[in-house]
C-alpha cells in the first residue's frame, strides 16, 4: 500500500497543527483583557469554556480536512472509482445529536452567566447617570456633582472599588455605547423617548486603577474621540475625590495630572510637528501642559522666557509639565530637540 | 427588440454585439452580465477597503479625513454585500440553474433582464453621493437616528436609500424568477429530490429574499419619509423608536447572511463530490439542513442587538446557537464526502476547501458572539469585523471564486490556467488570514469598529499593521486571477463538454451551451444524471455538434405563450 506513508504524514501534520494551536492559546492569544470587575470575571470564565470547545471543533475539523487531502489524494492516472457512499442514517443521527447536546450545554452555561452579569444589588454603592452625546461623556453623580467632558479628551469617571456600581446609560442624541474593555462590558446609550427606560448596568470593580473606555457604537465624525477613563479608588479616596470635585467649580484634574486648574493639551505628531501652533494659558496662576508624543521620535517643550526646559518624552508616551505662574503676554513654546520645526505661540491672558 | 429568436429572420438579422448584450434575455448572457458587473463593484469596494486599511495601518490620521473614512467603510460594506456578493451568486445561479434543471431558460426572461439592469442603476445611484457633496457615511447598517435629516443632512444618504431600494427590488424580482423556474421548468425526470444541491440552495435563498427583502424595502421607504417628508418612524422625540430600525434592518439582515452563504454552500457541495469522485454524503440531510437554516434564519435577528437592552436575550441566544446544528450537519457531510475519496486538488477544489475551513472559523466565532455575556464584551469591536469577514469573505467570496474556476470552462469553452489559479488561491488564502485573523485579538482587546484612528498607547498597532499588509496581499492576489481570465479567453486550452468528470446536467451540453441549452437531454434517474450515464453506460453524452444551425426547440404553444 503506498498510502501508509501518506497516512503517517497526514497524522503528523494534524498533530503539529494541534500543537501549534495549543501553544498559541498558552501564549495568551485570543484572550480578552484580565477582568477588573466581578461581572467581567464571570464573562471571562464563560469565554474560556467556549474557547476551549471552539478549539476542539477547530482542531477536529481542520485536522480532518488536512488528513483527508493528504491521505485520500487521487494518484495521476487512477481511474478507478472509490466506493460510492451515499450516506449512513445512524452516523447522521449521531452527528446531529452530539452538536445538539453541546449547544444545549452551552446555552445553559450562557444563561447562568447572564443571570450573574445582570444581577442587581438591592442598594448599589453608587448610582451614576452616564450621559452620552456627540462626542463627549458627562457623568452625573447623586449629590449633584457632574463631570463633564470635551471631545478628544478622556472624561474622568471616578468609581469606588469593592461595592456595586450602577450606571444608568442615557443618550442625548444618536446611539452610543458605553464600553470599558477591562470590565468586559458594554451597553448601548439610546434615546428611547417614551418607549422604554434607559439601559442600566451594574458591576463591582475589584481592583483600583485607571481603565480606558470609549464609545463603541458608531456615532458620527467624532466617534473615535468619545473617550473616557475610569478612575477606580478605595472608598475613602473616592469620597475625598468626590468632595474635592463638589467643592471646586473648575474641571477636575484627570488622574496623574497633579494640581493643575488648567491643563493644555499639546501633541507632537507625525513628521516632527506640533498639532497646534498657538495655545492659551491664564495669567497669574500655575497651569499644566500635557504633551502627548504621537510622533516616531522623542520631543519635549521649552519656554525660553521663563527658563523652562521640560523632560523629553518618548514616542507613544505622554507627560504633564507643571508651568509656574506667568505674567500676561505673548511667549514662544518649542521643542528643544527640534527648535526649527516645532515652534508655537503661547498667549498668556488675564 | 427583445423577442426570442424563434422567428425565422432572427438568424439572418445581425445586431452589433453591444446592442446584443444590452437587449439580451438569454439567462446565460444575463448571468455573465451579473458576474462581470459584480466584479466591477467588487474592485471598487476593494479599493475602499484598501483606503480603510491604509488609514488604520498606524495610529494617527495619515491619508484621509474622518468624513472620507466614514464614507469609505459605509460604501465598502454596502457595495460588497448588495452589489457584489449577492448579485455575483445570483449571476452564477442565473447561468447554472436552468442548465442544471435541463431547462431552456429562466421562467421570465424579460423580468430577468430587468432585475439585472436595475443593479448598475441602483449601484450608480449609491455611488453618486460622491458627486453631490459626499456619499452616505452612517455605516452599511444605517442605524437611526444617526441617519435622520438632523444628523445626516447630506443628499448622499437619500441616494443611498433610493439606490438600495432599487437593488432590493432587483433581488425580489430575481427571487420570483428563480422560484418559478425551479418549480415549473424542470426537465422530465428531474424531481425535487434529484435536483443538484446548488439548485436547492438557490431555491431556499430565493425564498429568503422573497420574505426578507421587502421588509428592508419598507424600512428604507420609512426612513426616506422620515428624512424628507417629516415622518417620525424612528425619531424618539415625536414618539418614534430608533430601535425599530434595528429590528427592521436585522429582520432582513440576518436572513441576508444566509442569502449570501447558502448559494456558496451549494457551489461547494457541487465541487467537493466532483473532485472527490464520490456522491455528496447524505444528500437529503443536506437539503433538510438547508431548509432548517432558512427557517431558523428568521428567528435570530436580534442577536445583533444584544447590547440595546431591548430584546429577550435567552430566546435569541438559543435560536442563534441552534443554527450551529444544521450548519454542523453540512460540515460533516462535506467531510464524510472526502472520507476514503480520491481527491484532486484542482483550483475549484482548493477554493471549495478554503470555504469549508474558513467558514468554520466564522461559524465558531458566530457561536461565541451568540452568547449574550460574551457579546457584551465583543459587540461592535473588531472581533465582529473578523467574524463577519470569515463568513462573507472566508465563506461567500471563496465560494464565488470556487464557482468561477469551476464553471468558467462551461461558460467560455476554455480552461483556466491551473498554476496561476493555485498562485491566486494561496495568495488569497494567506492574505485573507493575515488580514482578518488578527482582528479577533484586536476586538478582544477592545478596539471598536468604525474608528479612523486609535491611540498609540492602546497596543493595537502591530496587529493593525499585519492586517493592512494582508489586505494589500489580497489585492495583489486578484492580479493572477485577472491575467488568468484574460489569457484564457484569448488563448485558453479548449475545455470540452465535461472537463471535470462532473455529475450534473450543465456538463451534458456543449461549452458554452447553445442559446436554447440542450439538443437532447440524458435520462434523469438520480441527482447525478451524468455520473449515471458515464459510469452506468460507459460514455459521456455530448450535445449535438450541429447546433450552430438554429434548431427550433420542441414547439409547445403553451410554453411559448408563457415566455412571450
Amino acid at each position: 500500500m503506498p498510502t501508509t506513508g501518506a497516512r503517517s504524514r497526514a497524522r503528523s501534520i494534524v498533530r503539529a497543527g494541534g500543537l501549534l494551536l495549543f501553544l498559541m492559546l498558552l501564549g495568551g492569544c485570543l484572550l480578552p483583557p484580565d477582568p477588573k470587575t466581578d461581572a467581567g470575571q464571570d464573562v471571562f470564565n464563560l469565554y474560556i469554556l467556549v474557547l476551549a470547545l471552539a478549539a476542539l471543533v477547530f482542531v477536529g475539523v481542520e485536522g480532518f480536512i488536512v488528513y483527508a487531502i493528504v491521505r485520500y489524494r487521487r494518484e495521476p492516472g487512477d481511474d478507478a472509482l472509490p466506493e460510492q457512499h451515499h450516506g449512513n442514517t445512524k452516523v447522521e443521527i449521531l452527528w446531529t445529536a452530539i452538536p445538539s447536546v453541546i449547544v444545549l450545554v452551552l446555552f445553559v452555561m450562557s444563561v447562568i452567566t447572564l443571570g450573574s452579569v445582570e444581577a442587581r444589588a438591592d442598594r448599589p454603592g453608587v448610582t451614576i447617570e452616564v450621559v452620552a452625546k456627540q462626542w463627549t461623556w458627562d457623568f452625573r453623580y447623586p449629590d449633584g456633582v457632574e463631570v463633564t467632558g470635551s471631545s478628544g479628551r478622556p472624561t474622568e469617571l471616578p468609581l469606588p472599588v469593592g461595592e456595586p456600581v450602577r450606571l444608568v446609560i442615557i443618550s442625548e442624541d444618536v446611539n452610543h455605547a458605553f464600553f470599558v474593555p477591562e470590565f468586559l462590558i458594554k451597553r448601548d446609550a439610546i434615546d428611547m423617548g417614551e418607549n422604554a427606560a434607559p439601559n442600566e448596568i451594574e458591576f463591582t470593580v475589584t481592583e483600583a486603577g485607571t481603565y480606558a473606555g470609549q464609545c463603541a457604537e458608531f456615532c458620527g465624525v467624532g466617534h473615535a474621540d468619545m473617550i473616557f477613563v475610569v478612575n477606580a479608588m478605595p472608598r475613602a479616596d473616592y469620597d475625598a475625590h468626590m468632595a474635592a470635585l463638589a467643592a471646586g467649580a473648575t474641571p477636575p484634574p484627570a488622574p496623574g495630572e497633579g494640581d493643575c486648574p488648567t491643563t493644555i493639551q499639546v501633541a507632537a505628531v507625525e513628521s516632527i510637528r506640533f498639532d497646534t501652533d498657538s495655545i492659551e494659558a491664564p495669567a497669574g496662576e500655575d497651569f499644566c501642559i500635557e504633551l502627548t508624543n504621537n510622533d516616531a521620535v522623542e520631543h519635549d517643550i521649552g519656554i525660553d522666557e521663563i527658563g523652562f526646559d521640560g523632560e523629553n518624552v518618548a514616542p507613544g508616551e505622554s507627560i504633564t509639565y507643571l508651568i509656574p505662574a506667568m505674567e500676561a503676554g505673548d511667549y514662544t513654546f518649542y521643542c528643544t530637540i527640534h527648535p526649527r520645526e516645532m515652534v508655537g505661540e503661547l498667549k498668556v491672558t488675564e | 427588440m427583445a423577442t426570442t429568436t424563434l422567428e425565422p429572420q432572427a438568424d439572418t438579422y445581425r445586431r452589433s454585439w453591444v446592442l446584443d448584450w444590452l437587449t439580451t434575455v438569454d439567462h446565460k448572457k444575463i448571468g455573465i452580465l451579473y458576474i462581470v458587473n459584480s466584479f466591477i463593484f467588487f474592485f471598487a469596494a476593494g479599493i475602499l477597503a484598501l483606503v480603510i486599511r491604509s488609514e488604520l495601518m498606524v495610529p494617527g490620521l495619515q491619508f484621509v479625513d474622518i468624513e472620507t473614512y466614514n464614507q469609505a467603510f459605509t460604501m465598502h460594506g454596502t457595495i460588497m454585500i448588495f452589489l457584489f456578493v449577492v448579485p455575483v451568486l445570483t449571476g452564477f445561479g442565473n447561468y447554472i440553474v436552468p442548465l442544471q434543471l435541463g431547462a431552456p431558460d429562466m421562467a421570465f426572461p424579460r423580468i430577468n433582464a430587468l432585475s439585472f439592469w436595475l443593479l448598475p442603476l441602483g449601484g450608480g445611484l449609491i455611488f453618486s453621493g460622491y458627486l453631490f457633496g459626499g456619499a452616505a457615511a452612517e455605516g452599511w447598517t444605517a442605524y437611526a437616528p444617526l441617519t435622520s435629516e438632523r444628523f445626516a443632512p447630506g443628499v448622499g444618504t437619500d441616494l443611498w436609500i433610493i439606490g438600495l431600494t432599487l437593488v432590493g427590488t432587483a433581488s425580489i424580482l430575481g427571487a420570483v424568477n428563480f422560484i418559478a423556474t425551479i418549480f415549473k421548468m424542470r426537465a422530465p425526470g428531474m424531481t425535487l429530490f434529484r435536483m443538484p444541491i446548488f439548485v436547492w440552495t438557490v431555491l431556499v435563498t430565493a425564498t429568503l429574499i422573497l420574505l426578507a427583502t421587502p421588509v428592508l424595502a419598507a424600512g428604507l421607504i420609512a426612513l426616506f419619509i422620515d428624512r424628507n417628508y417629516g415622518g417620525s418612524f424612528f425619531d424618539p422625540s415625536v414618539g418614534g423608536n430608533p430601535v425599530l430600525w434595528q429590528h427592521i434592518f436585522w429582520f432582513f439582515g440576518h436572513p441576508e447572511v444566509y442569502i449570501v452563504v447558502l448559494p456558496a454552500m451549494g457551489v461547494v457541495s457541487e465541487i467537493i463530490p466532483v473532485f472527490s469522485r464520490k456522491p455528496l454524503f447524505g444528500y437529503k440531510a443536506f437539503v433538510f439542513a438547508t431548509i432548517a437554516i432558512g427557517l431558523l434564519s428568521f428567528t435570530v435577528w436580534a442577536h445583533h442587538m444584544f447590547t440595546t437592552g431591548q430584546v429577550l436575550l435567552p430566546f435569541f441566544a438559543f435560536m442563534t446557537t441552534l443554527i450551529a446544528v444544521p450548519t454542523g450537519v453540512k460540515m460533516f457531510n462535506w467531510l464524510a464526502t472526502m472520507w476514503r475519496a480520491k481527491i484532486t486538488l484542482a483550483t475549484p477544489m482548493l477554493f471549495a476547501l478554503g470555504f469549508v475551513s474558513m467558514f468554520l472559523i466564522g461559524g465558531i466565532s458566530g457561536v461565541m458572539l451568540a452568547q449574550p455575556p460574551i457579546d457584551f464584551h465583543l459587540q461592535d469591536t473588531y472581533f465582529v469585523v473578523a467574524h463577519l469577514h470569515y463568513v462573507f469573505f472566508g465563506g461567500s467570496v471563496f465560494g464565488v471564486f470556487a464557482a468561477a474556476y469551476y464553471w468558467f470552462p462551461k461558460m467560455t469553452g476554455r480552461m483556466l490556467n491551473e498554476p496561476l489559479g493555485k498562485v491566486h488561491f494561496w495568495l488569497h488564502f494567506i492574505g485573507f488570514n493575515l488580514t482578518f485573523f488578527p482582528m479577533h485579538q484586536l476586538g478582544l482587546s477592545g478596539m471598536p469598529r468604525r474608528i479612523a484612528d486609535y491611540s498609540p498607547d492602546a497596543g493595537w498597532t502591530i496587529l493593525n499593521l499585519m492586517s493592512t499588509v494582508g489586505a494589500f496581499m489580497i489585492a495583489i492576489s486578484v492580479l493572477p486571477f485577472l491575467v488568468n481570465v484574460i489569457a484564457s479567453l484569448i488563448n485558453g486550452q479548449p475545455a470540452g463538454d465535461d472537463p471535470w468528470e462532473a455529475n450534473t446536467l450543465e456538463w451534458a451540453t456543449s461549452s458554452p451551451p447553445p442559446p436554447y441549452n440542450f439538443d437532447r437531454l440524458p435520462p434523469i434517474h438520480s441527482e447525478r444524471p451524468l455520473f449515471f450515464l458515464t459510469h452506468g453506460h460507459g460514455h459521456a453524452p455530448a450535445a449535438g455538434r450541429e447546433h450552430d444551425v438554429i434548431e427550433e426547440p420542441e414547439d409547445d404553444p403553451e410554453r411559448r405563450g408563457g415566455l412571450a
